[in-house]
């Protein structure tokens, strides 16, 4: 970002601040700064994330009119600052129905820690999925439309334009691990979906909240928010050996329904999600197709329980996806299996609370351990200390196995 | 409507026009506890609740919310908006009871930060509330039925004339091994309550600082729970009281959840 740029973006922040002034007395302001330094525990000992937040949501409502803009400043010793809008909508209230139109997160579905159903929003995997969750969620441009009736809602959401999910940059040691005989050349000249009616994403859900079990039902056509990486390969004519790879990340078009629930059983609060997904594309290494990709269908579905015993609330998931028709080319497995476990337990009036996370890849066995302490100094001012493991070498999680880190986060609400 | 929130601590108490068919000498420990169980009290509530916890050291911690219920006739409705501190504002949290004996409560949290409705499991009550001296089963409704009651004297209690009541969980397995509270006899509320551990030691004791009479109905507007093995206490306080004002049944839905009021 260019000096001026930045001086210009202060200079209207001031302005906006200043002319808020004006009616901070309505305004209602609250956020959050913090302070995250992370090391790697490798043998370099580098501090592999050093990151200073401001995060402010800024709202304001009438009877029948709100708004809500929810600003972030990353700043780093050594990097660019980020500045954005992770949210800035106006909502609408009827008597039965209420319109929300801007940027805006969305969250769909009953899993945690797991995108099913919960497909509207993409996600900020810049630091893979170690960022809080509100942070992973990317705001995204649209008219929703939610109609009530008691206790069930029918939504309907509109996306005039398309927005990615954002991948680690190339050099970022989250940036997922690519074995080639050669090395790459990226063409990111089809990465971009143009903002046409054409190329719009509508989705619908009908959701319920009743005594016996919660439920959504939902289903989409839309963009799929992560590219696929078609691949050409050149071959010298002379040897005919591979010369070169051209990776062509490239968004393709997926049509989805789906749903979700959770109930009570006696102690136990049982969820499920599950998608049917059509138009995916798979990597493939079968020779005869021309870019090495290959269209295919498939499932998506989670079973979990939450439950609490001997005051540790414990939580896990297994999910499963699966490839329809697979065959021996496609690179993903045709089942693959993963599982998350949660375990917390609060003690000094709430104040400590110990934690501990851990995604499970079963057909790798792989994992993501993610303990944690926080300790509330203070109401609303938070000391964390945590880690994330990496366990394995290969598949989601083993492919970061010389990521493990150390972390701690201190943070302040207002 | 159905006292299931805070019968001893924030119940919305009728003065005892129905009170007592039986004569006082005739009177068992179940009689009393029913009568303050099935007391009928308004329709609607609504208030803001302010949880000081104050720890040995007399250090203290503030909690605010914004509280709303409503009776159903065979059910009661409850909606709660945290509004401090800082880190858990815009949080709520509602609760559906049931007449049914058998049939456990609903409840949901919705989390800003996840933008997420999540059903919870009701069964933990002996939980405590937001680090407060509170469980959720003290500041809920527990079934006469759950416990066998005994009356074990009559006393006078700052001028007035009360029931002591014992009060023993048939469950072998719950948090207290018995209970005593000292009820009101002309108001039907608990004014003061022991609390004894597993061990039949006393752990907490709740006293009612203030009442009132509002809209019609006796009101406890001030107690506060000690905790007097660990010496810390959390005093709670119900202000800006309105009973029986018209709340829309919309209220307790996941819309409003989601949105604040």
């Amino acid at each position: 970002m260019k000096k001026s740029y930045l001086k210009l973006v202060w200079s209207v922040w001031a302005l906006f601040l200043f002319v808020n002034s004006a009616i901070a007395q309505s305004l209602n302001w609250t956020g959050y700064v913090r302070n995250y330094v992370g090391m790697l525990s490798s043998k370099t000992n580098e501090f592999n994330i050093i990151q200073n937040t401001l995060n402010l949501n800024l709202e304001h409502s009438k009877d029948k009119v709100a708004f809500k803009v929810n600003p972030y400043i990353y700043q780093y010793p050594s990097q660019e600052m980020e500045i954005g809008l992770r949210e800035a909508y106006m909502d609408i209230y009827f008597s039965s129905m209420d319109v929300r139109i801007g940027k805006q997160q969305i969250i769909w579905g009953k899993a945690d820690g797991v995108f099913i159903t919960d497909i509207v929003s993409p996600k900020d995997l810049s630091e893979f999925l170690l960022r809080d969750f509100n942070e992973i969620r990317m705001g995204v441009t649209a008219v929703k439309a939610d109609y009530y009736l008691g206790n069930n809602t029918f939504e309907l959401v509109w996306a005039p334009a398309f927005t990615s999910t954002q991948m680690p940059d190339q050099s970022s040691i989250w940036f997922p691990k690519m074995d080639f005989p050669v090395v790459p050349v990226f063409d990111y000249s089809q990465n971009q979906i143009d903002a046409s009616l054409e190329n719009s994403e509508i989705f619908a859900k009908f959701s319920a909240l009743t005594s016996a079990v919660d439920f959504e039902i939902m289903g989409g056509a839309m963009w799929d928010d992560e590219p696929t990486t078609h691949i050409t390969k050149t071959i010298n004519p002379e040897t005919m050996q591979l010369s070169g790879l051209t990776l062509t990340p490239q968004h393709h078009q997926l049509s989805l329904a789906g749903g979700s629930f959770s109930a009570t059983l006696g102690g136990f609060v049982l969820r499920g999600e599950g998608a049917f997904y059509s138009g995916k594309y798979f990597n493939s290494d079968n020779p005869t197709l021309a870019d090495a990709t290959i269209e295919r269908n498939y499932l998506h579905y989670l079973i979990g329980a939450d439950y609490t015993l001997w005051d540790v609330k414990l939580s896990s998931q297994f999910i499963q996806q699966t490839i329809l028709d697979h065959d021996e080319y496609i690179q993903n497995d045709e089942f693959e299996n993963t599982m998350t476990i949660l375990a917390s337990k609060d003690f000094l009036r709430e104040t400590l609370r110990l934690e501990l996370f851990s995604y499970i890849g079963l057909n790798h066995s792989d994992a993501l351990i993610r303990p944690k302490v926080v300790y509330n100094l203070a109401d609303g001012f938070e000391l964390l200390l945590g880690a994330n493991i990496f366990v394995g070498s290969e598949g989601n999680f083993g492919q970061y196995d010389k990521n493990d880190m150390i972390y701690t986060k201190i943070k302040y609400s207002f | 409507m159905k006292t299931k929130l805070l019968p001893l601590v924030l119940g919305l108490v009728i003065s005892s026009q129905s009170a007592l068919t039986f004569a006082q000498e005739k009177i068992t420990g179940l009689q009393i506890i029913e009568n303050v169980y099935s007391r009928p009290t308004g329709t609607d509530s609504q208030g803001d609740l302010t949880m000081s916890l104050i720890n040995a050291q007399g250090d203290q911690r503030v909690r605010e919310i914004k509280q709303f219920i409503k009776d159903f006739g065979d059910s009661e409705k409850k909606i709660m908006f945290f509004v401090s501190p800082a880190d858990v504002r815009n949080t709520s949290f509602m609760n559906w009871s049931y007449d049914e004996e058998d049939k456990d409560d609903d409840q949901w949290i919705y989390l800003p930060a996840l933008k997420k409705t999540k059903r919870i499991s009701s069964d933990s009550k002996s939980d405590y509330f937001m680090g407060s001296d509170f469980t959720y089963d003290d500041l809920g409704d527990r079934h006469p039925s759950d416990d066998t009651h005994k009356l074990l004297r009559e006393e006078t209690v700052d001028d007035e004339a009360c029931y002591v009541v014992e009060s023993i969980p048939k469950d072998e397995e719950y948090m207290y091994s018995r209970t005593v509270t000292w009820i009101l006899k002309d108001k039907w509320i608990g004014l003061k309550k022991e609390f004894y551990d597993e061990d039949g030691e006393l752990l907490k004791t709740l006293t009612v600082k203030k009442y009132e009479k509002i809209s019609g109905y006796w009101t406890i507007l001030h107690s506060e729970m000690l905790n007097v093995q660990k010496n810390h206490s959390t005093k709670m306080e119900l202000t800006n009281l309105k009973i029986d004002s018209g709340i829309s049944n919309d209220t307790f839905t996941e819309r409003i959840m989601k949105r604040g009021l």
